[in-house]
């Protein structure tokens, strides 16, 4: 099999003997697939600086199975320049594709989110919100769309006033009576929050918080015990900050 | 049959090393053996000697003969400066550069969540430590210009501005003798957003 200028984004590298790369690559035709990028390393391969993480790029490859040879790269257009916080948060999708898409799936529409999530990001519209969508838009290429819209106990639609219990992989369930100190089913939000979900309008503190708390427990059920190392780079930005105000406040 | 044991093994061990493949190994094996024996004693030696005696500066992490690596004991060198670089290589380019004279932190590393290559595994505590001293001014983030490097230095920088030390990032550009016609896209947009007074 060869292809030809496929759109691509590389979504993680390892040196692989002493000049080339291998490479996962994500493409709007061909989903996540291996490939080897043969002298990509040599000191004066036309690919140097080009194979990078956000960086939408036109590739060519031959072959089929687990690792396909790449047989050309351009860059199609400047790359999405996402620095600090935002480079974490594009760390974070890399990662979330490379765990739970399988190589060879086709997933135009996420490819296109994916593209547009990297846009937002460089625009530094808010990192969270863009991340909540585009976890959306994954679980549902994958199978596991949320409900958003409706209430899966009598079909209602969700009411932004209103509790609810989502219970993972089914639904929304109205709570009764939020007073009752009744056993918790599911993860509790406010109906708002769904709704600021399903519309993508994720802008106040409460609903960001709702909805990252829901997204955290569902990604958990699909990614297994193994952390995600992205994750990691988030915590500990905070902390210092904090560090440094408890300074200033002792002095 | 025991002869051709010990050869075979003479060229396993030599291609652990980089770039080193069957039919090298082979010819340092023979070249060697036959012509150069007194040589493969004193690689024998030297390797020996190294791999006991060297270990990581204490203060840098660079790789080092003593405690304490030359750059970090020299008396001449700027204390308050202090130059994050990813690898040992980088660090000996940048002294060639012979324009920096501070000290510097070798994170053996960078941070590469993909790979499980987190703040801890790079020595991100020791060089918290190392600023908690107090002697440092302001740091040079000279990690490589890749996704990676790029959020390391973020990274760092975060923690050294919670410090309230000064943190900087070394320029992107043109090579020097370059030509613009052949250099990347990527490099000419960096060097036209970070253009200064002429």
């Amino acid at each position: 099999m060869r292809v030809q200028q496929q759109p691509a984004f590389i979504l993680h590298q390892r040196h692989y003997s002493e000049t080339s790369l291998l490479l996962d690559a994500f493409t709007p035709n061909y989903g996540r697939i291996g490939l080897i990028a043969k002298g990509a390393r040599r000191p004066r391969s036309r690919l140097q600086g080009i194979l990078r993480p956000f960086q939408p790029l036109l590739i060519g490859w031959s072959g089929r199975g687990e690792l396909a040879v790449l047989t050309g790269a351009e860059t199609e257009g400047p790359d999405f320049a996402i620095d600090r916080q935002a480079l974490y948060c594009g760390f974070y999708m890399n990662e979330l594709l490379m765990r739970l898409l399988h190589r060879h799936d086709p997933h135009e529409a996420l490819y296109t989110c994916y593209r547009s999530s990297l846009s937002a990001l460089r625009a530094d519209k808010t990192n969270e919100a863009i991340l909540r969508v585009f976890e959306k838009h994954l679980l549902r290429e994958i199978g596991y769309g949320l409900v958003l819209d409706h209430d899966i106990g009598d079909n209602s639609a969700i009411r932004a006033d209103a509790l609810y219990d989502y219970i993972p992989e089914r639904g929304p369930v109205r709570v009764a009576n939020p007073d009752l100190n009744t056993r918790h089913k599911g993860i509790r939000l406010r109906g708002a929050s769904l709704l600021a979900l399903a519309n993508e309008t994720l802008d106040d503190l409460t609903t960001l918080r709702e909805a990252k708390n829901l997204m955290r427990t569902i990604l958990t059920r699909h990614l297994g015990d193994k952390p995600l190392y992205s994750r990691r780079l988030f915590y500990a930005t905070t902390a210092p900050t904090v560090a440094g105000i408890e300074r200033k406040v002792n002095t | 049959m025991k002869d051709t044991n010990v050869l075979e093994a003479l060229k396993e061990a030599l291609r652990r090393l980089p770039g080193v493949g069957p039919k090298s190994a082979q010819r340092m094996v023979f070249h060697l053996l036959e012509r150069d024996r007194e040589g493969a004693r004193q690689i024998a030696q030297a390797l020996l000697t190294a791999v006991d005696r060297i270990t990581h500066c204490k203060r840098c992490n660079n790789l080092s003969e003593h405690e304490l690596c030359a750059i970090c004991a020299s008396p001449r060198r700027d204390p308050t400066l202090l130059c994050i670089v990813e690898s040992p290589a980088d660090l000996v380019s940048l002294e060639q550069s012979g324009v920096y004279n501070g000290l510097y932190f070798v994170l053996m590393g960078r941070l590469s969540p993909l790979d499980g290559i987190g703040p801890d595994e790079i020595g991100i505590p020791r060089l918290e430590a190392l600023l908690n001293e107090g002697a440092i001014k302001e740091v040079v983030l000279a990690t490589n210009p890749t996704a990676e490097g790029e959020a390391t230095a973020h990274y760092i920088s975060e923690l050294v501005r919670g410090r309230h030390i000064r943190a900087t990032r070394i320029a992107y550009g043109v090579p020097v003798g370059g030509e613009l016609e052949y250099t990347d896209r990527n490099t000419l947009a960096r060097a036209i957003s970070g253009r200064h007074e002429a």
